[in-house]
This record gives structure tokens, sequence and C-alpha cells, in this order.
């Protein structure tokens, strides 16, 4: 009982902090997004994500633009950015899943670059393509902005 | 030996009983017949091969076949013909979209062999055995289906090349329709229809090697917009992606006979200073077809938006802006039968290219031929807006 009510305070003082800028960050062109409570008192870390919203489009080699220009946001949807594909999972807070690859992988970033580059490995009769051919250290790069994105 | 001379001695001999001869007589031939068969089966190939071991046969050209040699190549080539081409499913009427870089190929690669309007062939190919034809006196002699079976596979112990390119029967299909019009045509409308465009002046751009310029210009046009619908403009391309696809033309992982000639021998350097005159000509003002405005419209919708009930991402999610990959083409202001022709060829896993080709395999499977062509018309519309400044 007192644990959740110590998360639940922590969410709120962690919502004060950063909620009002990551609102901000989702609203252009689509609908609120449904909060998945994070199981741990989330950490944001410095993302682009919630250092300017008005301009996604940060420096180029970023994870999100990595992301934008290898045509991801063409399947899948982040909430603030361009990326608003419907045929892939909606990554906006995809880095505070309990596991990804349906299930099968632990979150982590190192599990995320895996699954970017052979997805079929951990999920037979995925929709998505492999994207293998990046070169290693883009597929981490993009590896740590999804993680991030809590 | 042995029966020849039993049976001298059988028929000389007088005092032998009638019975012992009738005996002789039934048993003589049939012994003669297996030791003949005999001499056949081991015989004959021992001495075949132990003719050619000494060099017995004559391989020189000059002296042609033996007139029992030639009848029976003959017979065997079109008897084989005939019969393979009946499992060739030839199209009503050819499509002549594909004329001028057919034209450009036979100029580079055929006319030498099977001469052209107005040019006279090389002695030594006309002491070549068999002697090439000259197709445009011989071609009316086959059927749509047989010049595809002949130009696709080649002909063994001929000389004649198969094509050299696997999973592109629309390059042989042109070949064919080109060898429809071959017999048509004067020396001037045959250098028209192949060299035009070859110069590539109007600009005052040259890359380090106009040489191998004038190869590409031949079929792409001196402007780079493509000297006909089936082939790509390149003028305003990335060039990334014109440097990759050159690079997988050569590796051989992108497929077209059209390409793998004049694709050999261009050096790194010079593929990258190609790549980077293409890129910088101005991309096409755009003169097309006429296209209904709901092949368009339905075009744009797959392009805008995909299709998403059937897993088709949008077009524009790779292709469109200048922040995308540089390896992802542009396709805006793309003649539309060249992208129908890729579209098909991806979801046949037939086109390789850049090492992103199955990205772009998966989507094209979910594709329908109607929707194929409807994305095609919609990116062959002139670019209305620079979202892609060259």
């Amino acid at each position: 009982m007192s644990a959740n009510a110590g998360l639940l305070v922590g969410c709120a003082f962690w919502f004060l902090a950063h909620g009002s800028s990551w609102v901000a960050a989702e609203e252009p062109g689509h609908r609120q997004a449904k909060v998945v409570e994070p199981l741990i008192e989330p950490m944001i870390p410095d993302t682009p994500q919630s250092s300017n919203p008005t301009a996604p489009q940060d420096s180029p080699g970023s994870g999100l633009s990595l992301f934008l220009s290898n045509g991801c946001g063409a399947c899948h949807t982040i909430r603030g950015t361009e990326a608003c594909g419907t045929i892939g999972p909606d990554l906006s807070h995809v880095g505070s899943r309990s596991a990804i690859g349906a299930g099968v992988l632990p979150n982590t970033e190192e599990a995320f670059a895996r699954f970017v580059a052979r997805p079929d490995l951990f999920k037979p009769g995925v929709k998505m393509p492999a994207f293998d051919m990046l070169p290693q250290t883009e597929i981490q790069t993009i590896a740590r902005y999804l993680k991030a994105l809590q | 030996m042995t029966p020849g001379s039993r049976a001298e001695f059988g028929t000389a001999s007088s005092n032998a009983t009638a019975e012992e001869d009738a005996v002789r007589v039934a048993n003589q031939p049939m012994m003669i017949r297996v030791k003949h068969a005999v001499f056949g089966a081991i015989g004959l190939p021992v001495v075949l091969l132990l003719g050619a071991w000494i060099g017995f046969f004559n391989v020189g050209a000059s002296s042609g076949h033996w007139k029992v040699t030639a009848w029976f190549l003959q017979l065997a080539m079109r008897s084989a013909v005939r019969t393979y081409a009946l499992a060739v499913d030839a199209p009503k009427t050819l499509d002549r979209r594909g004329l001028p870089a057919a034209a450009g190929h036979f100029a580079r690669g055929c006319a030498i062999c099977h001469g052209a309007p107005g040019e006279l062939r090389s002695p030594a190919v006309l002491r070549m055995l068999p002697q090439p034809p000259d197709l445009a006196l011989t071609v009316g002699d086959w059927t749509d289906a047989q010049l595809f079976r002949i130009v696709k596979h080649g002909i063994r112990f001929t000389g004649m090349p198969a094509w050299p390119a696997r999973d592109r029967d629309d390059e042989v299909w042109a070949m064919v329709a080109f060898l429809r019009e071959l017999p048509k045509l004067n020396p001037n409308e045959y250098r028209a229809l192949a060299f035009n465009g070859s110069d590539a002046t109007g600009s005052d751009r040259q890359p380090a090697t106009p040489d191998v310029l004038s190869d590409c210009t031949r079929c792409h046009g001196g402007d780079g917009e493509g000297r006909s619908e089936a082939v790509p403009a390149l003028a305003g391309q990335k060039e990334a992606y014109l440097l990759a696809s050159l690079q997988g033309y050569a590796k051989g992982d992108r497929t077209s006979g059209f390409m793998a000639l004049p694709v050999t021998g261009i050096a790194p350097d010079e593929m990258a200073a190609l790549a980077r005159y293409f890129a910088m000509l101005p991309p096409a003002s755009g003169e097309h077809d006429q296209i209904p405005a709901a092949v368009i419209n339905s075009g744009r919708q797959i392009a805008e938006a995909g299709i998403p009930e059937r897993n088709v991402p949008a077009c524009d999610g790779c292709h469109i802006g200048s922040d995308k990959n540089p390896i992802y083409p542009r396709l805006d202001g793309q003649h539309a039968a060249y992208l129908e022709q890729q579209l098909k060829l991806f979801r046949s896993e037939s086109r390789g290219g850049t090492p992103f080709w199955r990205i772009m395999a998966t989507a094209a499977q979910r594709l329908t031929d109607d929707d194929i062509r409807a994305v095609s018309a919609y990116f062959s519309k002139p670019a209305e807006d620079a979202q892609q400044p060259p």
C-alpha cells in the first residue's frame, strides 16, 4: 500500500516536472497519448524528445533523424514527430514496455538493436523487413533512441 | 577372323555331313551379327575417341561443316527452337516502349555479328562457322515466341549467347519488338533509333569520361530524361542512389542485359563522375501519357498514406523529402512504365541493386497490378513542388 502510494507520488512529481513539455511534444496532429504507466519510476534521460518539442527533426545522425530518414515512420508512429505510420506498433513509449518483439526480448538497448537488424529471427512472420544492411553504428543509435522513448 | 575362316571352311568342305552343314549355316549369321553389335558398341566409340585424340577431326572453320553435319545441326537447331518455343507465352502485341533501349543494345552488342541497316559486316564475322545470319533478312523466318526463345537462351555450338541477365524477360521482349522493326528500318531510321541522343550537347557540364558517357546517353538521352518510357530518367536523381545502382549492375546485384554491357569496364572513379553528372542535370519537365485522374488519385493515396489494411507503407515515407536516406531514389517525375516494371521485378524478388532492396520487395509483394499501375502513374507526373531540389 505504501509502495503504491510512493509510486503515485513519484509519478505525480515526475509529471509536474516533465509532463507539460511531454504533452506539448505529442500534440501536433495527434490524439492525446494513452499513458502507459511505467512499472518503475521513469527516469527521463537527455533525449531529443523533451529538449525541443517544436522541431523534432534534430541534428543529422541522431536517432530520430536516422529513424525518419530510413523510412521507419512509414509504418510506425512516434507522437510529436513526422512518424505517423499505422502498420507497425506505435513506438511513442516503446522504451517503457516490459518487453519487446511480442514479449520475446527484454526491453534493453541491445535487444532493440538486434530486433531492428533481424526482426524475423525473434518474431516469425513479422511484417517488418530486416534492416541489417544499415551500419551497426546507425542501428545502435536508433536503438538508443527507441530505448529512451519512455 | 574366326567366323570368316569358319565360313570358308564350311563352304569349301564337301566331306562334312549334310547335318553338320545345316547346323553351321543356321548358327553362323547369328554369330556374325552379335559380334558386329559388340564391335559397334565398344569398338566404334573407342575408334572415335582415338580419332579425336590423335587430332583426326578438323575443327577449323575455314572449310565449313561436312554437308551431313551442317544438315543435321540445322535440323536439330530449328526443331529445338520450334519445340521449346511452344512453352513461351507470347503477348498478342509487342510492347514498343522499349524500342530505343533495344535498338541501342542491338547496336552495341548484336550488330557486330548480325549486321545493321547501312553497316557492312566485318570480313572476320563472315568467316565465322556458322556464319551469323543477317537478321534483317532472316528474322521473318521465326515467330515472336521463337525469337524470344533464341534471344533469351542463345544457341549452342553457334556462338549465339544467352541473354546476359536472369529474370529480365521484359528486356528480351523489347529485343523481339525491335527485331520485328529491323527489316523495315533504313539506315537513317536505324541510326536515329539506336544512337539519337548519344551526343551530350546542350550541357556545359561534362563528366571526366565522355566516351563512357555516350554509352549512357544512347538510352538515357543527352538530357538524362530517358529516351523512352521504359528507360529511367536519371536527371536530378540522387547521386548516392545512381552510384549504388551502377555498382549494383557491375557486381551483378542488379540484373539487366541492357545495363550489363555498358557497365562493364567502367572504373570506380568514372562511375562516381557519371553519378554526379546525371544527378546535377535538371530533372524532367515532364511530358507523359494521358492518365485518368481517378488512377492518379488512387496512386496518390498509396504514395501518401499507403494501404494500411494490406500492410503497404506510404511510399513517401522513404522516397519523398530531402532528409531521407540518400540511397533511396526519388520517384517524382520518373517514367510510369519504368516504375511499373521495377515494382514487378521487386515483387518477384528479381531486382536487387542497393543493399536496401529487400525492404522494397517486402512492400511490393503487398501490391496488386492495379496498385502498381496507379502509384507508378502518380509518380510519373512532373514534380509540382520543389520537395526535393536537385
